[in-house]
């Protein structure tokens, strides 16, 4: 590997929470002490070996770190282009990646002497992971959800609500992730000694990049991993992106290796049209939202859009501002892959390969699916698995079994 | 520009702009005017207020989603008011993001024209890049939104950068709840009238009654209404109200 000219991977983290232009921490005055106290608490743990040894014993106790690497031989065969690999986060427990960040964060504010934890959640996997750590760590915890998202993604509430979390249903503005957001940092507004666990690599300093660095262990684990399984490191690592934490956490080790092409597919869902989808660096617009500058969702008069996606992981009007960074450096390149396509890639995947990826994920799977077509045999192929697909049980079943569904709740109903 | 005589509290009264529509807005910061609110407090309503209570996002989501306010609109409104009332202190408030949108020069020098002085925005922090590119080009002031919790550092900092109006959370709520003064605002009120005695502090974030505006007269020099008045507004006794708090 020749080094880059360009050392993205030491810049994210020397940062002071910009990267290049984007980023930063535009949030109300009251909210600063706080956001400055676990930053300065993060840059103390992040070198502490005593406290990085309890994080990667954590993950590997309670969440079964590290993850598999599973190569995808009939997938690869029936497309007959490049070798597919998929690195399963979906193997965590709670069943996505986002319970390393959770596991990260909960130590820090455990080193903080905090005592109640606030969440948002979109798709409900942060939201369930939180309420795991929180259990585990004997905090208290509560969690802000989208009333759509609440409704979409009902087990995961179940979860949450047995894991002792309190679970508040939203039902401003769309009811969903942003919605969620803002309800989460009203509480801290009014809880200022409580500890807000935000779950991507966006929002005001330090998160994006704290969650990058806790995340980043994926991209490690997979670049031994595609070394020992495929001999040599991907030739394209692909992810999903809603907000952006499983992106960087499986970009950011290969950063600055400069063959290793990285590419982000955000949700394309039912169309271009304003609302019809979530892509936010494809078709949104520079703004300053939710304590962060970077690409948005937006009228042309700097309102926030509404956004779709069938995902609610993805349905998000933001992006981290690492990637925003990234992509106008031409870094991280982005794609779309629609709803009905991720729909159809859960199927494949299941068919073929005997793995059922969440909705989220299935976005990377539909754009390395005809990604990989186009290329010779000799390319290595990864795909971020960042969660699994038994939270999407009511929304994919609706989709290709619906008569079953509605007789199964028929019979729940007796 | 009438300014609030020292010693004695002054109202400052705010309104969402296109709520419930533009030409009612227009008309509701006349009555606030003729009832004697002192200051203007008037917000180019934002789709997602990050820092307002139910009432005022309630607000905010009717003047963008079914008014379509337009940020051209809300200067149209300015203009009007300002027309109205050459000597009114007016200060505006929004996002961050509407403002960037529009491009923060451009706004900046959009409300010199309509002789505004100050800015409240508060996702923005007053000393960031993106501040000092809306203040650079302006003769205008941003007004520090400031809880108990902030830093004696942090107190320090803004008051070494010369603002002149401090806006005080009364305590760790979001707007519209119900009002309390939290113990440590008095501290904060003593820094700030040691270093800046010139600099007025007002209080905002929950008042509601005359006896809540009397305990803020007490504390700081202009006391700040937000979701009460709204609610006044919607329930048809508007007037009737402001004289209750204007003779407080």
């Amino acid at each position: 590997m020749t080094p880059t000219q360009t050392a993205y991977k030491d810049l994210i983290f020397q940062s002071e929470g910009y990267f290049g232009a984007y980023g930063g921490c535009f949030v109300p005055e009251v909210l600063l002490p706080g956001l400055q106290e676990i930053a300065a608490a993060f840059d103390e743990a992040k070198t502490d070996p005593s406290f990085l040894d309890q994080f990667h014993d954590t993950l590997h106790t309670f969440s079964g770190r590290p993850t598999a690497f599973t190569p995808l031989p009939r997938l690869t065969e029936e497309i007959g282009g490049a070798r597919l690999f998929l690195k399963n986060e979906g193997l965590n427990h709670t069943g996505a990646h986002k319970i390393t960040h959770c596991i990260g964060q909960i130590l820090l504010a455990q080193r903080l002497g905090k005592r109640r934890i606030i969440a948002e959640t979109g798709a409900g996997q942060h939201g369930y992971a939180t309420a795991a750590v929180c259990a585990r760590f004997g905090l208290d915890c509560t969690v802000y959800m989208g009333k759509k998202d609440y409704e979409r993604q009902r087990p995961n509430v179940y979860w949450m609500e047995l894991l002792g979390a309190k679970v508040v249903a939203v039902e401003d503005g769309t009811q969903t992730l942003n919605d969620a957001v803002i309800a989460a940092f009203k509480d801290w507004v009014e809880h200022p000694e409580s500890y807000y666990l935000l779950g991507s690599a966006v929002g005001p300093h330090p998160y994006p990049a704290m969650n990058t660095f806790f995340q980043k262990v994926v991209g490690e684990e997979i670049r031994s991993q595609c070394l020992e399984a495929a001999g040599r490191l991907p030739d394209y690592c692909v992810a999903c992106v809603g907000g952006g934490s499983n992106a960087m956490g499986m970009f950011y080790d290969f950063l600055d290796d400069e063959d290793v092409r990285l590419i982000g597919v955000e949700a394309g869902g039912r169309g271009t049209r304003p609302g019809e989808h979530a892509a936010k660096v494809l078709h949104g617009q520079l703004g300053i939202f939710e304590g962060y500058h970077s690409y948005f969702l937006q009228d042309g008069d700097g309102n926030i859009a509404s956004t779709h996606s069938v995902s609610a992981g993805l349905d998000y009007c933001g992006v981290s501002p690492i990637l925003a960074y990234l992509a106008d450096e031409g870094r991280v390149q982005f794609e779309t892959a629609s709803d009905e396509a991720a729909l159809a890639a859960v199927q494949r995947l299941a068919r073929v390969e005997g793995l059922i990826p969440a909705l989220e994920s299935a976005h990377a799977f539909a754009h390395a699916f005809e990604l990989a077509a186009t290329l010779p045999k000799d390319q290595v192929v990864v795909i971020n698995a960042s969660g699994r697909g038994e939270k999407d049980l009511f929304i994919t079943m609706r989709h290709f079994q619906e008569e079953s569904l509605v007789a199964y709740a028929q019979h729940l109903l007796k | 520009m009438t300014h609030t005589k020292k010693g004695a509290g002054a109202l400052m009264g705010h309104l969402v702009l296109g709520y419930p529509t533009l030409q009612e807005s227009i008309r509701t910061a006349e009555k606030y005017v003729e009832g004697g609110v002192e200051i203007l407090e008037l917000q180019i309503p934002f789709s997602h207020p990050t820092a307002d209570g139910p009432v005022i996002t309630a607000a905010c989501r009717e003047a963008v989603e079914q008014q379509r306010v337009s940020m051209q609109d809300c200067l149209e409104a300015l203009q009007t008011i300002r027309q109205r009332f050459p000597d009114q202190e007016i200060m505006v408030m929004s996002y961050v993001n509407r403002v960037y949108a529009f491009g923060p020069r451009r706004f900046a020098e959009a409300m010199e024209r309509l002789n505004i002085r100050h800015l409240i925005i508060p996702d923005l922090p007053v000393d960031d890049a993106q501040a000092l590119a809306i203040t650079r080009h302006a003769n205008i002031k941003l007004v520090p939104v400031l809880a108990a919790n902030a830093t004696d550092a942090r107190l320090e900092k803004l008051l070494a950068a010369g603002f002149d109006f401090y806006y005080l959370m009364s305590d760790f709520k979001i707007t519209g709840s119900t009002f309390s003064l939290h113990p440590r605002l008095q501290k904060v009120i003593g820094q700030i009238k040691q270093t800046a005695p010139e600099a007025r502090v007002g209080i905002g974030f929950g008042i509601s009654t005359p006896e809540q505006v009397q305990m803020v007269y007490a504390a700081a020099d202009v006391a700040i209404i937000g979701s009460a008045l709204i609610r006044a507004q919607e329930a048809g006794g508007l007037e009737t109200y402001l004289s209750s708090v204007g003779s407080a």
